[in-house]
């Protein structure tokens, strides 16, 4: 029997994957190479290329909403810490996740490097390691660092795999990775053009499945989508286009997306920002492949308040991103206790004053669960657009 | 000679007098309202009264709950935490770790095997998981509070409520009513969200047997199993528990008296 | 096991003490030049650095005679003096977060209020250097940046990485790490030359790096002093003023002389055997930050025990872990700058999240009964993790300890009946573990 792939079908296997706390696409590969060892990250940022070239899984950690209850971790932080840094934690100290074998913390904010702390505390088996991406990112000396940073991680990958990475592996590993990236970026492409075609929540599921699943396995995915997606209908709806800026570390609950895409189009976002950080493809032929996967991060990446850049105002490239996706308004969202989003918001509506954007300014946390208000909040938004351009 | 321990507390203001020989001879229990000094003298006085004694006995008074300071009549102030301790491991011996659920807040303590507190652990700053809890699932209930417990014991579908928010807890109740759900899964909802912040709490400091529930909530039957059955094991609960903190702070009156340390009496 | 009300303490008839209050005195007078300077060079229209506590590269910044203010000294400022909360509803007001760091907030309000500080006036920043020490400080730096357009320098020094971390000479890590900050160095000398219009003086430089050996050295010395029972010097009160002149005058020979000033009145102390809190019964460390919004409100609670903080993790990581020990090599200034700031913000750092070897060190040799852990909202540096550590701390190594939260200047967080019974019950447990270690 022959199985007609849809759109919507492609898209239930990601909800499958992506809604499911204990990883169920990582266990598989578990069974199929029972000597695997497994790599978790925060989806900020993480070269994963390194991971995979050492024959390690790469998995992002996101959060979870109200599936993930949270019982141990608070004993373990402070009451003013973020949702995401929880769940994470619950994850493994539940026995939800009990494949790690390292995980790798961003040195994006206070509460991420603390976690490697607690999580090295509590976690004996698990190699819990900060790879200190550089703060002052248009200094000269920042790519020879990262380069540096990179192999020291790198080496404590190929302990805990027991494996030695060659440079052929690494390029193997770029190639498989650049073309996920270019697979996500012809999805978004599509969300930008014909947001009728590719609703922003399928294109999130989509795409929030290369967390949870080998690469290899993503690639195909995202192939069958894009495929099926040539022969789907549509008409454009009355929506106003927005871009959604918030989503670079801690997710917002699928429920808030869907409430936007109601009334607005998504036609872009900064949602699991670490897929799309590196924004063309990473040309590691004829060079150190590690050093051009320093290069990329630090000189052809995306922007977000936890990286400071003097050469990416974050204004101004929300400004250009706004420009390019043809958007007609902003939602400026940060996640509840999270201090560098929530530090962006005002400068980013400045701005977008300052420009004569329209946007709308809100808060949410992984574990909403009623929406209600927001749902007012944005349909009285679009309507005041609609009337305005009416 | 006798001491006396005054608890009070958020909700209600207990009392103990107690001889040398460690033996309580009365008890008082009252509303503690706006006036905190007047809720321990009446609790007092109802003691003295259920042991037929009069104040001018009594040598030495410890206050203790959280308006420990203004008992005016009181000689020292103890903290609840350590009252709770002292009173569990007297009434049992081999209490390791004490759950008090209290009208504002919840401790989970663990003592030693002198009744020295090891570490504690509290709620946080909302009255979430407390007592007050059932307060509010009382009043939006209209269900008296001492017959809550039996009602929960007989809910066999307990709703899985998601705030333990005393402000949030009558609109959400009020929500599962709407729904059709029966009052008294409702009930056994709003036990078992308490029961299990407070088994959470306990975590924190580690479960170590015996465990033994006190405060006022420790005399609702259905809050005893639900911890029985989240800790994995029978708690200890006596007609004495609700007067725990009172009973510590009444022991530690005795201490005084017994090293000789009692300054002069004050006022009563 | 009971403690006396207030109303019963008592005066306590001490000792008369050659040098009492000179310390003070100094601190005062200091701290008045600072804000002075500050006046000064904001009428002249001179160029100001603003910088923080942890790395503020004053040996740099100080070489082209350039102000720095510190505005998370200014923030604590306006909260001693009872009036954070203005600012900080200021800020909200603007529609900085409820959420977020209450120095930021304080100090944004005193900006966008036009700059009018309680003790002073705050100029317009020509340069900020912030580090990475704190995630926060970029943040704020972005803040100063959007209003006063100017320019921003993120001094990017990395840190501890995680389990078995450890750098050390001669490791390719220590290598890479120093050559980047090395290279940063470098940039940020080019910098301040352009904001000041001045040349590098290396010999002026390498001046300002003796005085923080110097300055080190003399840190370490008053800490040690405080190993005396009882302690001369409380690091919970007395210890935020040395703070403030070791960072606001870090590299100057008035910082070093007014350690020596401190460390001979603490000596004297020390040698009559006065204690900063009377009849001293507890000796506590302090992890986290004092609150200052409630600052006498918060030692009270201590003291009523006759609890005295010796030390306070907070005297390492905000003089930037001073009191490990700075070495620079005047031979070769700029790599020893580089080297002594890539293993100092190690230990900074580690510090403050993989606190429990150092905690475990001083416990011991400054002789402490109990830990309080104070994490506070507005900074998540420092207290993400905290009740992790202590529950290590108390089940690995048998070290009781606290955990209370309130904030570093946001009066609205303040809970003072619940502080007072957690604090009461912690000493009351300190206490009941004495009498059942005796009996034992």
């Amino acid at each position: 029997m022959i199985s007609v792939d849809t759109v919507e079908s492609i898209v239930e296997e990601a909800r499958t994957l992506v809604e499911d706390p204990s990883y169920p696409a990582a266990r598989r590969w578990l069974e199929d190479h029972p000597e695997g060892k497994v790599l978790g990250h925060f989806q900020v940022y993480f070269p994963e290329e390194l991971a995979h070239a050492a024959g390690m899984l790469p998995l992002k950690i996101a959060g979870f909403d109200t599936t993930l209850q949270i019982r141990k971790a608070d004993a373990h932080l402070a009451a003013f810490v973020c949702s995401i840094a929880r769940s994470a934690l619950e994850l493994v100290m539940s026995g939800t996740l009990d494949i790690l074998d390292m995980f790798v913390f961003p040195p994006i904010c206070d509460v991420a490097r603390h976690s490697c702390a607690v999580w090295a505390r509590n976690f004996e088996d698990i190699d819990s390691q900060i790879l200190y991406l550089p703060h002052n990112a248009a200094s000269p000396a920042a790519v020879p660092y990262l380069t540096g940073e990179y192999r020291r991680i790198l080496r404590e990958i190929e302990e805990v795999a027991s494996t030695r990475v060659t440079d052929g592996a690494l390029r193997a590993s770029i190639e498989l990775f650049n073309e996920n990236r270019r697979l996500i970026r012809e999805l978004y492409r599509i969300k930008r053009e014909t947001p009728w075609l590719l609703s922003a929540v399928e294109a999130y599921l989509l795409t929030r499945a290369a967390g949870a699943m080998p690469r290899e396995e993503h690639n195909l995915l995202l192939q069958r989508a894009l495929a099926a997606l040539e022969t789907r209908d549509g008409k454009p709806q009355d929506k106003i286009r927005v871009v959604f800026s918030g989503g670079f570390c801690e997710q917002p609950p699928l429920d808030l997306i869907s409430v936007i895409q109601d009334a607005c189009y998504i036609v872009d976002d900064d949602f699991m920002v670490g897929l799309r950080w590196i924004v063309s493809d990473v040309t590691a032929d004829g060079t150190d492949p590690i050093e051009a996967l320093a290069d990329a991060y630090l000189n052809r990446s995306d922007y977000s308040p936890v990286q400071h850049d003097p050469r990416k105002p974050k204004e101004e490239m929300l400004l250009r991103k706004v420009r390019e996706a043809g958007a007609e308004a902003v939602i400026i969202a940060a996640a509840k206790m999270c201090e560098p989003g929530l530090e962006e918001q005002v400068g980013y509506g400045q701005a977008l004053y300052e420009a004569g954007i329209p946007h709308l300014v809100m808060e949410f946390e992984e574990k909403t669960t009623t929406f209600e208000q927001t749902r007012m909040e944005v349909e009285t938004f679009a309507e005041s657009l609609l009337f305005e351009f009416a | 000679m006798l001491v006396a321990g005054v608890d009070v507390g958020s909700t209600q203001t207990k009392a103990v007098v107690m001889n040398e020989d460690r033996e309580v001879l009365g008890k008082g229990l009252v509303p503690t309202g706006a006036k905190l000094n007047e809720a321990g003298q009446a609790a007092f006085e109802q003691a003295l009264a259920a042991a037929g004694a009069s104040d001018t006995q009594v040598g030495f008074v410890v206050g203790t709950g959280y308006g420990r300071y203004r008992v005016e009549f009181g000689d020292a102030q103890v903290t609840e935490i350590s009252c709770h301790a002292r009173g569990a491991v007297f009434l049992f011996p081999n209490t390791r770790t004490v759950l008090d659920i209290g009208g504002q807040d919840t401790k989970a303590i663990k003592v030693g095997a002198d009744g020295e507190v090891i570490d504690f652990n509290m709620n946080d700053k909302c009255a979430a998981g407390t007592g007050r809890f059932l307060g509010a699932a009382s009043e939006a209930l209209e269900v008296p509070l001492p017959e809550l417990g039996a009602l929960a014991l007989s809910g066999r579908n307990p709703v899985k409520m998601t705030t333990t928010c005393t402000v949030f807890a009558e609109s959400e109740i009020l929500g599962w009513l709407a729904k059709g759900r029966r009052v008294e899964d409702v009930v056994a909802g709003v036990h078992r969200a308490i029961a299990s912040r407070s088994v959470s709490l306990l975590r924190r400091v580690g479960i170590e047997p015996e465990v033994t529930f006190t405060g006022g909530v420790s005399n609702n039957e259905a809050m005893v199993e639900l911890i029985s059955e989240l800790v994995g094991m029978s708690v200890n609960v006596s007609s004495e528990t609700h007067h725990c903190g009172a009973l510590g702070a009444a022991l530690f009156a005795l201490d005084q008296v017994l090293t000789g340390a009692i300054p002069e009496r004050q006022t009563v | 096991m009971t403690t006396p009300t207030k109303h019963e303490r008592r005066i306590v008839i001490r000792p008369p003490l050659s040098l009492a209050g000179t310390t003070r005195d100094e601190n005062r007078k200091l701290i008045r030049e600072w804000w002075a300077e500050l006046d000064a060079a904001g009428e002249e229209g001179r160029p100001v650095a603003n910088v923080f506590v942890m790395g503020s590269m004053a040996e740099i910044l100080r070489t082209f005679d350039m102000p720095i203010a510190f505005p998370e000294m200014t923030s604590l400022q306006t909260a001693v003096r009872g009036r954070s909360l203005e600012f900080i509803t200021t800020a909200e007001d603007a529609g900085y977060s409820p959420d977020i760091c209450g120095y930021v907030k304080a100090d944004i309000g005193v900006h966008l209020q036009g700059g009018d500080h309680p003790m002073g006036h705050l100029p317009e920043p020509s340069l900020v250097v912030a580090t990475n020490l704190c995630n926060t400080y970029i943040k704020w730096a972005e803040i100063w940046e959007r209003m006063y357009d100017c320019p921003v320098f993120v001094f990017d020094i990395p840190g501890w990485r995680g389990s078995g971390f450890e750098t050390k000479r001669g490791s390719g890590t220590f290598r890479d790490d120093v050559r980047y900050v090395e290279a940063q160095v470098r940039e940020l000398i080019a910098l301040t030359e352009e904001v000041t219009g001045k040349k590098f003086d290396i010999d002026r430089f390498r001046e300002n790096l003796a005085q923080v050996n110097e300055l080190s050295r003399l840190f370490r010395e008053v800490l040690e002093l405080n190993q005396h029972r009882p302690a001369p010097f409380n690091a919970l009160t007395e210890g935020i003023n040395l703070m403030g002149i070791v960072n606001a005058y870090r590299g100057s020979p008035k910082g070093t002389r007014f350690l020596e000033i401190a460390k001979a009145e603490f000596a004297e102390r020390a040698a009559r055997g006065v204690g900063a809190v009377p009849d001293e019964r507890f000796r506590l460390l302090l992890v986290g930050t004092a609150c200052y919004s409630n600052f006498r409100d918060f030692a009270g609670l201590f003291e009523d025990w006759q609890g005295v903080f010796p030390h306070s993790d907070y005297m390492s990581f905000a003089g930037g872990a001073l009191d490990r020990g700075v070495h620079y090599d005047l031979d070769r200034p700029i790599e020893s700058m580089a080297e002594q700031m890539v293993l100092t913000t190690q230990e900074a750092m580690g510090g403050m999240f993989w606190g429990q070897d150092w905690l475990t060190e001083v416990v011991r040799e400054w002789s402490i009964d109990g830990i309080v852990f104070h994490g506070v909202k507005s900074c998540r540096t420092v207290s993400t993790g905290l009740p992790d550590e202590r529950e290590w701390l108390l089940r690995r190594r048998d070290i009781p300890g606290l955990f209370i939260q309130s904030d570093l200047v946001d009066p609205r967080l303040w809970s003072a009946a619940q502080l007072k019974n957690r604090i009461d019950a912690f000493f009351e447990s300190l206490e009941s573990r004495r009498a059942a270690g005796a009996r034992r």
